[in-house]
């Protein structure tokens, strides 16, 4: 049948594009209600009480405070944070109070009527601050979370090695800015709470419902909408969202809808966690790397949400893609008045990676060695072992993604002709001469590259503890002559293609075309628990799991028609009329040879890792600094593809993030508010700042993969952009940023300042 | 205020505060519900139709400016139940992902070929500079486009 | 402001200018606001932001958008004219002016994107008289008029003296902008549109520059600056202006330049940008524009 491998049409794309798909804004209800968040104008204070305006006429306007919530906590990793504050808020948009009307206009001026009465404290708002405890905001220390990764002797290592190299590398936030705003929709019935929204994880949301109303698994439906783009935004916070339009929902006895507006969505929701990364290193004078040692501090904002695990992940990252003889890794994730920061796709990772490719360039500088080669040089190979001791076994496809993004960019002869302005004299020198031919432009050309992994999957034993479950089903329609399969898994399509990619996966196993296999609506109610869709898990993870249940019914099926004779169809035939709808499920198996330990950091951190190469030329503008980036290439190994064109639709969609990251997007605070929470103002690429991107998809296969060996690829591309750019930059103009972002004011400074 | 307009190739009457955005009359009381919100204040083009052939954001326009033009959504590009080339592009080679920005970028992608059939990369680019699409990085929107066109060309004689 | 308020406004479509202009004068006279609307793309915008108005004294909003007088773009005698109500896209995709008057129309093509040029008008532009109007600034370069209109009559104030302060313009409440005209440029002409924004399209201006000029024999015989994102207005650059009249441009030196476009601007910190940034990429464009002039007056 060979679906897997090929590049059917989406099987979401008709309703996407005849807009017939419907997304939780066009979805209502008989009575619906519509929902607002009373948030704090303050990053700290004593909330005294919330006055309501007497003038205000407030009939038919439902009113919602702590008071009202039956347990007030959000149930994830901790429960520090309250689903609306009662006595102190922590952040600035800290919701304080929720109001539902019926029309959009009672419901803002009823919003306006309402006066969070709160005594302002002094807020902790840098990691500095956080950690020299200027105020005590979380715990006896305001450390969230610390990790030790350690392998021989990094200290005497780099003591004892000839080029012994530091450096200390920063990012800032950035927003998720998925297109659809954050929406939940909200009902009670007899059969208890109804939820349907925006969102990656429904049984996330469906684990903070059941702690915050006290019901049992049974009272408690959540169903995905059609959800416009997550990475990683819709992860956690649905769950805040949904305990709020359900309060609503219940006090009022209406069904109640919250749809974000774009700029109450910036300043509330979750973004990722800026960092400082320090690094030191020692290496040869041949650039034979030997050692390492990384500190890594994370800003997680006013609560604790998923900052330890994004945390750990950023340390498992973080001494690349490269052979380390000794290594140590100290990380720490500190509390700060400001708004929580969450999942966004690479989840920590990013940041790590942006530090230790920052770091091989220093060296490269150093030892005046070519970058790509110099990382070559280093890369992990089947049978290295990553800092935690996880051998590698198998699918290191790094070596490979360099060769071809080397080849298809023509880095060589582009690192020779391009960017001799940076060899040959200091930047002034370069900006100073007058242009030849008068007004021709003032710009320089360069090219960088990175290298890069990322752990496909839950990290350690998080795969093993969570057990992970899908279902597939056969049954009949009666207007159909042949028996029909169901795909029933909690894994969301957010756009990255779960829907199409599981048809191919489960149509394969079964031997039957795609059309008879369908994908059911991901509904608590209805879909076992396979899990989050996060952790670039879904097609690896997940993907197996259903591969597995697929097979499973195929050799049912077969062992019956083996049996009684007919065809496959007669045999499934069978198998229904016997049973109804027959249903296989299954749950992932961890296997047996990955070990994991929680309290030393060793061991098999992830099941197998992505890999790629990322090579991006830019133009400076001499006069304006302004960079375009003309080309980018990139190299990744995914294992396999299942669907060639959708996966390098995640690493060109992935790589955007990336490059707008470095060069456009930067949240602005100040008092630990927001100034620039409006897509105005908050600068995400458009079509014409994109680059054309070259992906080069390299397969080499993981043993346990589905479709032949595929891993997961949603995060990987979002880890090597920003350095990849930081290089060519410092290429085509001297300028070294070992800080994101690259913005023209950045390099403007960076250029005054003599570097 | 009454006032009527064709949506989609239909007359339209209805009655609303002229200064009701576009967007809230196509999603209301059309039940048009294709159009999308972004962002609410003409940075995203997810709520992009066609006033009198033209993209707009109808976010941006208000319903009493509307009367008597001719306003074209998502909803009318296919012809009964068969897509146009353009959405079929868009499904085949990879144009959409979360689709919540698809029918805004599909509308300004509509002006520009009924503009120009045979539009370069460039041309394609500059036409959706106004649709953020957070999920694709362009390139397979762009592809799709391209393809599109190649479609209609092939399909129209001469 | 949630967008459901902005619908509660009272509006009214006035049928001709002399129309609008007679109930703007009888609202003035009131001492009642009003609200000129024509392609809602900053008023909208800035409604959200707003704080709410009291709902029992709302201004009044007048639709301009279909008024014959202020629609249109002419070019009669080497003279254009552009309806107040005339949008970027009109303006872009017009054969002459594309031809003659290249500074406007690349200045349409850079604002917003598509869906903005199809709505924004010239008018609104100077009307907002924000210090980020970029068709301010191109018509400021071209010596354009701008043409008011009210019961008494139409009078005339040239562009360069149009603002008066941040957001502030010498249009009276019972005017109206009906039009601007200015003399194309000659063929052959110096014209640059520069915009530095904050990405490579649908962008607002960190720093535009508008210039044109031309050269007989050496010597700058018309010249015109405008500069948007640097000033609490966009502003004309009067100092630089005056060099581009040098007898003898070759000798313009980088040093003059420099000294002169720091006097003509006041460049502030804000959300989009640096005052240092803002500066310096003022300097490097106007020197810029100048290498180009200084090879023309040698050749």
């Amino acid at each position: 049948m060979a679906l897997v491998g090929r590049s059917v049409p989406r099987a979401d794309g008709p309703a996407k594009v005849a807009g017939t798909a419907r997304y939780v804004d066009d979805l209502t209800r008989p009575g619906v209600l519509l929902g607002a968040t009373l948030r704090s104008p303050v990053a700290r204070g004593r909330l005294r009480g919330i006055r309501r305006d007497p003038s205000f006429d407030w009939t038919g306007v439902t009113v919602v405070t702590a008071e009202d919530v039956p347990v007030n906590v959000v149930a994830l990793i901790e429960e520090d944070q309250p689903v609306l504050a009662s006595d102190e808020v922590r952040h600035a948009y800290e919701p304080i109070a929720l109001v539902a009307a019926e029309d959009p206009v009672r419901l803002a001026r009823a919003l306006r009527a309402l006066t969070p009465e709160i005594d302002p404290l002094p807020p902790v708002l840098t990691v500095a601050d956080a950690l020299q405890r200027k105020a005590q905001i979380h715990g006896p220390d305001n450390v969230f979370a610390t990790y030790r990764i350690s392998k021989g002797d990094a200290a005497k290592a780099i003591a004892e090695s000839a080029v012994r190299l530091s450096g200390t590398y920063r990012t800032h936030h950035q927003e998720q800015l998925y297109i659809e705003p954050q929406g939940m929709l909200a009902f009670w019935d007899a059969s208890g709470a109804h939820l349907v929204g925006s969102l990656q994880c429904p049984f996330y949301v469906h684990k903070g419902v059941k702690r915050t109303f006290s019901l049992d698994d049974a009272h408690v439906d959540v169903t995905q909408a059609v959800t416009g783009g997550g990475f990683g935004g819709k992860e956690e916070y649905p769950t805040l969202l949904a305990l709020h339009a359900l309060l609503l929902a219940k006090k009022s006895g209406r069904p109640v809808k919250m749809i974000y507006d774009r700029q109450e969505d910036i300043e509330a929701t979750t973004k990722r966690h800026p960092s400082e990364v320090t690094i030191s290193s020692g290496c040869d004078r041949e650039g034979n790397l030997s050692a390492v040692s990384i500190r890594i501090v994370m800003d997680g904002g006013a609560y604790v949400t998923l900052t330890p695990v994004v945390l750990s992940r950023g340390a498992l990252h973080a001494a690349g893609a490269y052979r380390w003889e000794h290594v140590s890794i100290e990380a720490i994730a500190v509390a700060t008045n400001t708004p929580p920061n969450g999942a966004f796709r690479g989840f920590g990772a990013p940041q790590t990676i942006w530090a230790i490719e920052r770091h091989l360039d220093r060296i490269a500088r150093e030892l005046s060695a070519d970058p790509l080669a110099l990382r070559e040089k280093n890369l992990l190979r089947v049978g290295d072992t990553t800092p935690t001791g996880q051998f590698l076994k198998e699918s290191v496809g790094v070596q490979r993604c360099v060769e071809e993004a080397r080849k298809a960019s023509g880095w060589e002869r582009k690192r020779e002709t391009l960017g001799q302005a940076a060899a040959a004299r200091p930047v002034s020198a370069i900006l100073r001469r007058p242009a030849p031919g008068g007004s021709a432009s003032r710009k320089a050309r360069g090219i960088g590259a990175s290298v890069f992994l990322h752990g496909a999957g839950f990290t350690g034993s998080g795969e093993r503890k969570l057990k992970g479950r899908v279902a597939i089903d056969m049954f009949q329609l009666l207007t159909e002559k042949k028996p029909r399969f169901r795909i029933r898994t909690a894994s969301t399509d957010i756009g990255q293609g779960t829907e199409t990619v599981f048809r191919q996966i489960a149509a394969e196993a079964l031997w039957v075309s795609m059309d008879r296999v369908d994908f059911a609506t991901p509904s608590t109610a209805t879909v076992p628990d396979s899990g989050p869709t996060v952790a670039s898990r879904t097609v690896m993870i997940v993907g197996s799991i259903l591969e597995h249940a697929a097979r499973d019914l195929f050799a049912r099926i077969e062992q019956n028609r083996q049996k009684q004779g007919g065809s496959f169809d007669d045999a499934a035939r069978r198998l229904i009329a016997h049973e109804g709808t027959v249903i296989s499920e299954k749950t992932y198996e961890t296997p047996a040879d990955f070990v994991w330990d929680d309290a030393t950091y060793r061991g098999d951190a992830y099941p197998v890792f992505g890999w790629g190469c990322d090579i991006a030329e830019v133009e400076v503008d001499l006069d304006t600094f302004e960079t375009t980036v003309i080309g980018f290439w990139a190299a990744q190994d995914v294992g396999k593809a299942i669907h060639p064109l959708m996966c390098k639709g995640q690493i060109e969609g992935g790589t955007l993030q990336a490059i707008g990251w470095a060069l456009n997007e930067k949240v602005v605070l100040k008092d630990g508010k927001i100034l620039n929470a409006r897509m105005t103002n908050y600068i995400v690429p458009t079509s014409i700042d994109a680059p054309r991107f070259t992906t080069v998809l390299v397969e080499d296969p993981y043993s346990r993969g589905p479709g032949g060996g595929a891993k997961g690829i949603g995060e990987l591309p979002m880890d090597g952009g920003a350095p990849a750019i930081a290089a060519a930059i410092e290429h085509a103009t001297g300028i070294v940023r070992d800080d994101l972002p690259l913005l023209p004011e950045d390099l403007f400074v960076a250029w005054k300042t003599g570097r | 205020m009454r006032m009527s307009f064709v949506v989609n190739g239909r007359s339209r009457t209805l009655d609303a505060p002229p200064l009701t955005r576009l967007l809230d009359i196509l999603r209301g009381p059309l039940g048009l519900t294709g159009t999308k919100e972004g962002c609410g204040e003409g940075e995203c083009g997810s709520c992009t139709v066609l006033l009198d052939g033209v993209p707009v954001n109808a976010c941006l326009v208000v319903a009493g400016q509307c009367d008597g033009r001719t306003v074209l959504t998502v909803e009318g590009l296919a012809s009964k139940d068969t897509l146009s080339d353009l959405q079929e592009a868009f499904v085949k080679e990879g144009g959409a992902q979360c689709g919540i920005c698809t029918p805004g970028i599909l509308m300004a992608a509509h002006a520009l070929l009924a503009a120009n059939p045979q539009p370069g990369e460039g041309e394609i680019r500059e036409s959706i500079a106004g649709n953020i699409c957070r999920c694709t990085g362009y390139q397979r929107i762009v592809e799709s486009i391209r393809q599109a066109a190649k479609e209609q060309a092939a399909r129209e004689p001469g | 402001m949630n967008p459901a308020e902005i619908a509660l406004y009272p509006f009214e479509r006035p049928g001709t200018l002399a129309e609008l202009c007679r109930t703007l004068s009888a609202r003035a006279g009131r001492k009642e606001k009003t609200v000129l609307l024509a392609g809602g793309t900053d008023w909208i915008v800035e409604r959200r932001l707003a704080p709410p108005e009291d709902p029992n004294d709302l201004p009044l909003v007048l639709d301009v958008s279909r008024l014959t007088e202020m629609r249109g773009i002419t070019v009669v005698k080497e003279i254009a004219t552009i309806g107040a109500a005339a949008t970027f896209l009109e303006i872009k995709s017009h054969p002459v002016l594309s031809r003659r008057a290249p500074v406007l129309t690349a200045m349409a093509r850079e604002v917003g994107a598509v869906q903005i040029q199809a709505r924004g008008t010239l008018g609104g532009n100077l009307a907002g008289a924000s210090p980020a109007a970029d068709g301010a600034a191109a018509l400021m370069a071209l010596d354009a008029d701008v043409v008011l209109a009210s019961i008494h009559g139409e009078r005339r104030v040239p562009m360069t003296q149009f603002f008066t302060a941040y957001r502030t313009t010498r249009r009276a409440e019972d005017e109206v902008i009906v039009r601007v005209e200015f003399t194309l440029p000659r063929t052959g002409a110096h014209q640059v549109w520069r915009k530095v924004g904050t990405r490579a399209a649908q962008a607002i201006s960190k720093v535009a520059l508008a210039a044109v000029a031309e050269v007989e024999r050496g010597r700058g015989v018309r010249s015109g600056f405008g500069m948007a994102s640097v000033a609490p207005v966009t502003v004309s650059l009067p100092s630089v202006r005056a060099l581009g009249l040098s007898p003898s441009l070759a000798s313009v030196s980088d040093e003059e330049l420099d000294a002169a476009t720091r006097r003509d601007i006041a460049p502030i910190d804000d959300l989009r940008s640096t005052a240092a940034y803002r500066a310096h990429v003022a300097s490097a464009l106007v020197k810029g524009f100048f290498r180009e002039l200084r090879i023309a007056a040698g050749s």
